[in-house]
């Protein structure tokens, strides 16, 4: 029940995308969410478009999978955009009231539909294809830098690799829990709002109290194997660059220069 | 020479607020040779875990100290080489996996320690083979049964290359297969590897197949030596609320009931081998 969610899993596989380095993954995909934003009239978009396409296509994940993960934000999508029909600006070409829709405000509509649509493709096609375990191995990497600044860049990425570690032990556990006051005859499915919300305090105390047992016995078993923050760790798997790195990377500058060349010559419509 | 010692150690808990300090431990000695398999028994709050946290330094006594090849577990510049050296594996496997990959988990120890990325993975390779894990290295430990993740957390502690391991309880939340399958695991490195074992167990069954078993009781240690010396002083371990192994029990029984059976059987194929000499016989 609780583990149908899709958007930031993981499918495994052996596509080029899953083999890409993901430091590299990570970097591109933030340049093609900015990209999204960045693209004024309909060729640049186009271009954004067809690199967020062929990335799905490359992953190997299901197209399905990619629609599953549109629908929990469908809703977002409809309102933002509607809502953005009526703040154009130039020559009404409707008007009733108040209320006036111009030429502007339709680009806007349409452009706001593909950018927040395109921004959860982007983002599912690094979740799909990169384990939880190499995302924080990526972000402590790309992160490094900031060390000198005094971030504890090691101690972020611990946090983000004990999180995912537990989300599905206590996932587990709260099925486990919830099954275990509804024998003792709880009711979570009938009432109001707050009647519901009220409900779940018995499942939440027992679940925070035993959190807190699991996170004592966890700190005890990273001391006992000698974790600290004196000695400097080392890592086991080391990342390398490979030629379909710099392929990748090459890709998204081209579309990066399409996209400016489209923005500075012809007119922005949104 | 012995390996690990402990010189009259006491130690109580930080007591709550408005409670008076409670000891749990008054005054154990005890040492540790290397390469041993030793059972330390006893039942709850008897003092056998608070001891297990002992021997790495996990916990300081409040009174004697405890040494670990010399190196006193107070002493903070060292203490990093004593949990190196002295691995605790604790009771419950869910919560002491760290990454949410095996190998990773395994990793971990040696990541901290610093040691080069080629020596990491030869050791996790060598620690997953050693419980036999090996073919789950990629797998996630949540998918795993108990048995599987206790032993995924001892390759963590192997992968340290430890010379003595601390298993308090490893049992205690397995199913029997997956106690025995940790029972063999243990039972292995200690025959292959010469790691020292040190076993906290409340399972009769699990300390007979010891080579030392030491019992405790409220804080002390009330007897020591070998499997049959201990389990042959059946009045002073009932005189405690301690069980016996059932074959011991039964041989013990039959004995009161006048019948000749010999004293210190441990298991069911030696009470087996008793009683048939014993009908032979009449």
């Amino acid at each position: 029940m609780l583990s149908d969610i899709t958007l930031g899993q993981y499918f495994p596989g052996r596509s080029i995308l899953h083999r890409l380095d993901p430091r590299v993954k990570m970097v591109l995909v933030l340049a093609a969410i900015v990209l999204i934003f960045t693209a004024f009239n309909f060729a640049s978009m186009g271009l954004v478009v067809a690199l967020v396409i062929a990335g799905m296509l490359l992953s190997g994940v299901p197209v399905k999978m990619y629609l599953k993960s549109m629908k929990a934000i469908l809703f977002i999508v409809a309102f933002t955009s509607i809502l953005n029909l009526f703040y154009g600006t130039g020559e009404p070409i409707f008007q009733w009231g108040f209320m006036q829709i111009t030429m502007n405000g339709v680009y806007r509509c349409i452009f706001i539909a593909i950018r927040i649509t395109a921004l959860i493709l982007c983002s599912s096609i690094l979740t799909f294809t990169t384990s939880p375990t190499q995302l924080t191995d990526a972000m402590e990497r790309l992160m490094k830098p900031l060390k000198l600044f005094r971030v504890p860049v090691h101690d972020i990425a611990m946090i983000m690799t004990i999180a995912l570690r537990f989300v599905p032990t206590l996932l587990e556990e709260t099925d486990k829990i919830m099954s275990a006051q509804k024998a003792r005859g709880a009711d979570m499915e009938s009432g109001g709002l707050m009647q519901r919300i009220k409900s779940l305090i018995p499942i939440l105390i027992p679940l925070f109290v035993s959190a807190f047992r699991r996170a004592y016995d966890l700190a005890m078993a990273m001391e006992c194997r000698c974790y600290n923050s004196r000695m400097t760790p080392t890592k086991m798997k080391q990342l390398h660059m490979a030629g379909r790195d710099a392929v990748a990377i090459v890709v998204v500058l081209v579309v990066i220069a399409g996209v400016v060349v489209g923005d500075i010559f012809l007119p922005s419509l949104a | 020479m012995e390996f690990i010692k402990a010189d009259n150690v006491r130690f109580a808990y930080e007591p709550a607020e408005g409670e008076l300090p409670r000891e749990v431990l008054h005054g154990v000695s005890l040492e540790i040779k290397k390469g041993e398999f030793v059972a330390l028994l006893g039942h709850n709050g008897c003092g056998k875990s608070t001891m297990a946290k002992l021997f790495n330094g996990m916990l300081l006594p409040t009174e004697g100290k405890v040494t670990v090849e010399g190196m006193d577990t107070a002493d903070e510049e060292t203490i990093y080489e004593v949990r190196r050296r002295v691995g605790l594996v604790q009771q419950n496997p869910d919560n002491q996996l760290v990454a949410s990959i095996v190998e990773e988990d395994v990793a971990f120890g040696p990541e901290n320690l610093g040691i080069e990325p080629k020596e990491i993975r030869r050791r996790v390779d060598e620690a997953l083979k050693a419980v036999d894990m090996y073919e789950y290295r990629e797998n996630a430990p949540y998918k795993l049964s108990g048995g599987q993740k206790q032993r995924v957390a001892i390759a963590g502690i192997i992968a340290m290359e430890p010379d003595c391991i601390v298993l308090d309880e490893p049992t205690a939340m397995l199913d029997p297969r997956g106690r025995d399958e940790v029972m063999e695991t243990i039972h292995k490195l200690n025959r292959e590897k010469g790691i020292t074992i040190i076993l906290i167990t409340h399972y009769m069954d699990e300390a007979v197949q010891a080579g030392r078993v030491i019992v405790m009781d409220e804080g002390n240690i009330l007897t020591e030596g070998t499997p049959r010396e201990v389990f042959s002083q059946v009045e002073l371990l009932k005189q405690h609320h301690l069980d016996v192994p059932q074959a011991t029990e039964l041989a013990y029984r039959l004995r009161s009931y006048g019948c000749g059976i010999p004293d210190g059987i441990l298991n069911e194929e030696e009470c087996v081998g008793a009683l048939y000499a014993l009908i032979r016989k009449e």
